[in-house]
């Protein structure tokens, strides 16, 4: 069940090199198959669903660029985190 | 060829077959010179242009929709035996996410969903409906910033494409080997793999509806030296194989049906500009000195990828003055490794031995980004965070760059150079990081080369200003004139409306070249000129009296530009130049150049730049 109290909200800065680019995203859609709550990322005004890549790639998260994360629903907690480690984390040495 | 079905119920868009009328010239962009007459073999193409369009009965809908769920499932499961076959070992290796993302994508609600939604309320069937949803989500990722991304848009062309030809029964492989000879290869647009897997034997010019100078179509073509013309815009929906056509990549013309007289005159022109070459190439091999030997000036060549060392070579260039780097890094999602970033500078620097290679540092922002779309207004790129002030931005970019760039000098003669200089600190910044990163090699007992030229473009107009403290610090300086007229003058290039007030000969050009020219004579460094306005023989006199050490250009430019050099006097060119700082207007300065350049050899260095 949904309820008003697991709403959560967090601002990340992207910390990648590259931005939030089509290896974050697809890591960040596999990793939403875990959860079952529902987990929307803002920028600039634009709302996408965290499930959906080609929603993150229009969101054109820059490197430095902010966002806002909103969960809302069972596991949305771990979500969050587990989304910040990805979006925050540098995976320069899984490019190298 | 994509037929579409004739069922009265379906309504066609475009693509109806036409006559097309004798020699009829459709005009691109000339990206690879060179002459090619022959039969077309036309590339499938996929859109929205020749797809069946159709409105369906609300009973039709269930079982469309249950068609295109089937197409998907059937793409998906191709996509993951693609998958499957990727060990360890492939080539694609670390690169293999890229189909999880495919994966992904097919399934991506704003596609997937939005498909479905186009059938179910759009009442369109399922080729149309994806075609139409594709079409909206790659005009979204157009207006975004980042090339990285806007690049994605591929990807979605590529999924839905495969979806496409599924939906309508076609192979999804296209069978590039096995062309026939004297095919003039004509596409929609050809991507990287495509051309990687063309036979220069067997293709005597590629047209492409879209792609400009720098399109991957563009730059494969001229280093393989097939004749091609991009941005035709139309030209593969007006073409069937077989058609006999003419694609002029000197000119950007290209000729559907044209009579016997148009291919005669076409074939003439063609042995002409083979034999002028040919002549030319032969002034290729002599070194650039003036007649009365007051000169010599060295010429080199500007490449981007390993493989145009040897057109180079042919035509005679004595070094490399600059290599740009971007292509290693561009149009992938990873970034290249200092293992492959050292390999493709060794491989350039063992060709060009004992002559020097020009290794730019990273010029990634800017115009690569900023000429494709409109600028937002709070943004201006050309003057924002690109080339070195990125580099000193993502220092771990840069380090890994210097390392792989240090480690290939050690193979031959090599030297570095930094763009978009502004002030001092950045070239103290960068020196700072080159010698952190040679202590690191040293420490780590890389072989790498110790003293490494440094020189850097000079392009903004600061770094003119302040030439004569920016020689004290460098082995060399180099003018990227591209983008130092542009801030000079106010005036960007690809702006149509301003685009005419550009001149390489403006006044304030030549004194600012001659600003430069003077610091480094006053410092004893040499002083290269690297934009297009070095391969111009407009320019040629004008640029010895100068006294430029070095021109490097267009590999294809060094034949000419030898032969002006070597016909001209040392004596003459420093008059003109005099003559040239009289002059109050770059019309002026023009009609005195060509004058000079006629009077001397008339008919001779204009015809040709073909």
């Amino acid at each position: 069940m949904i309820t008003e109290t697991d709403l959560i909200e967090r601002t990340v800065v992207i910390g990648n090199e590259l931005g939030l680019h089509a290896r974050v995203a697809t890591a960040m859609v596999q990793t939403m198959r875990q959860h079952a709550c529902r987990v929307t990322l803002v920028r600039n005004g634009m709302e996408v669903d965290a499930r959906s890549v080609l929603g993150l790639l229009l969101l054109a998260a820059t490197p430095g660029s902010e966002l806002i994360i909103r969960a809302n629903g069972p596991g949305s907690h771990e979500a969050v985190q587990q989304i910040c480690e990805l979006l925050e984390g540098d995976d320069s040495d899984h490019r190298r | 060829m994509i037929q579409t079905i004739g069922d009265k119920n379906r309504s066609t868009h475009g693509a109806s077959p036409m006559m097309i009328p004798e020699n009829t010239m459709i005009k691109g962009v000339g990206v690879s010179v060179g002459i090619g007459i022959g039969q077309v073999v036309l590339l499938e193409r996929l859109s929205t242009d020749i797809c069946p369009c159709r409105i369906l009965t609300t009973a039709e809908v269930p079982a469309e929709i249950a068609r295109f769920e089937e197409a998907v499932d059937s793409a998906e499961k191709r996509l993951n035996a693609i998958k499957g076959q990727i060990d360890g070992n492939h080539p694609l290796g670390d690169h293999s996410y890229i189909l999880d993302t495919h994966i992904l994508l097919l399934r991506d609600k704003m596609l997937y969903e939005g498909t479905k939604r186009a059938i179910e309320q759009g009442k369109q069937n399922a080729e149309w409906a994806i075609s139409e949803v594709m079409t909206k989500i790659t005009s979204a990722f157009d207006s975004i910033d980042d090339e990285y991304l806007k690049e994605r848009a591929r990807d979605v062309h590529f999924v839905g494409e495969r979806v496409l030809r599924i939906l309508l029964g076609v192979s999804s492989e296209r069978k590039m080997h096995q062309l026939p000879p004297n095919s003039i290869l004509v596409a929609h647009d050809l991507s990287p793999a495509d051309a990687a897997q063309l036979k220069k034997e067997h293709v005597l010019a590629i047209a492409t509806d879209v792609g400009g100078r720098t399109s991957h179509t563009a730059i494969m073509s001229r280093s393989l030296k097939i004749p091609a013309v991009t941005g035709l815009e139309k030209i593969s929906p007006m073409v069937q194989t077989g058609d006999t056509i003419i694609v002029d990549g000197s000119t950007g013309l290209v000729i559907l049906n044209p009579d016997a007289e148009m291919i005669f005159r076409y074939r003439q022109r063609s042995d002409v500009l083979r034999n002028y070459h040919q002549s030319l190439l032969a002034f290729g091999r002599l070194p650039a000195v003036t007649r009365d030997g007051g000169r010599k000036i060295q010429i080199l060549a500007n490449i981007e990828l390993v493989d145009e060392i040897e057109i180079a070579v042919a035509h005679g260039c004595e070094g490399i003055g600059l290599f740009r780097t971007e292509y290693l890094f561009l149009g992938r999602e990873d970034l290249p490794s200092e293992e492959e970033q050292f390999e493709a500078y060794r491989a350039v620097v063992d060709r060009n031995k004992p002559y020097p290679v020009t290794i730019r540092t990273l010029d990634i922002g800017g115009d690569k980004i900023a000429s494709s779309l409109k600028m937002p207004s709070e943004t201006n790129p050309a003057m924002g965070l690109r080339a070195i002030r990125l580099c000193l931005n993502l220092k771990s970019v840069f380090k890994t760059q210097l390392r792989a760039i240090l480690r290939a000098a050690h193979y031959g003669n090599c030297r570095m150079l930094i763009p978009m200089i502004s002030c001092i600190t950045e070239i103290h910044s960068t020196k700072k990081i080159l010698e952190e990163v040679k202590s690191e090699l040293a420490s780590e007992g890389v072989e790498h080369c110790d003293s490494i030229k440094l020189g850097i473009l000079v392009e903004v107009p600061s770094a003119v200003a302040i030439a004569d403290l920016l020689a004290r610090e460098v082995d060399f300086l180099s003018i990227g004139t591209n983008d130092l007229i542009q801030y000079a003058l106010a005036i960007d290039r690809l702006n149509e409306h301003v685009n005419y007030l550009y001149d390489t000969l403006h006044p304030a050009v030549l004194r600012l070249i001659r600003q430069v020219v003077n610091a480094g004579q006053a410092f004893g460094v040499s002083v290269a000129m690297c934009g297009e306005m070095a391969g111009d023989p407009v320019n040629v006199p004008i640029l010895v009296g100068l006294g430029l050490d070095e021109l490097s250009m267009n590999a294809l430019s060094i034949p000419l530009v030898k032969k002006l050099i070597r016909s001209i006097s040392y004596d003459d060119c420093l008059d003109l130049t005099h003559q040239a700082f009289q002059m109050q207007s770059a019309q002026e300065i023009h009609e005195l150049i060509e004058k000079w350049i006629f009077d001397r050899f008339p008919g001779d260095f204009f015809l040709s730049q073909q």
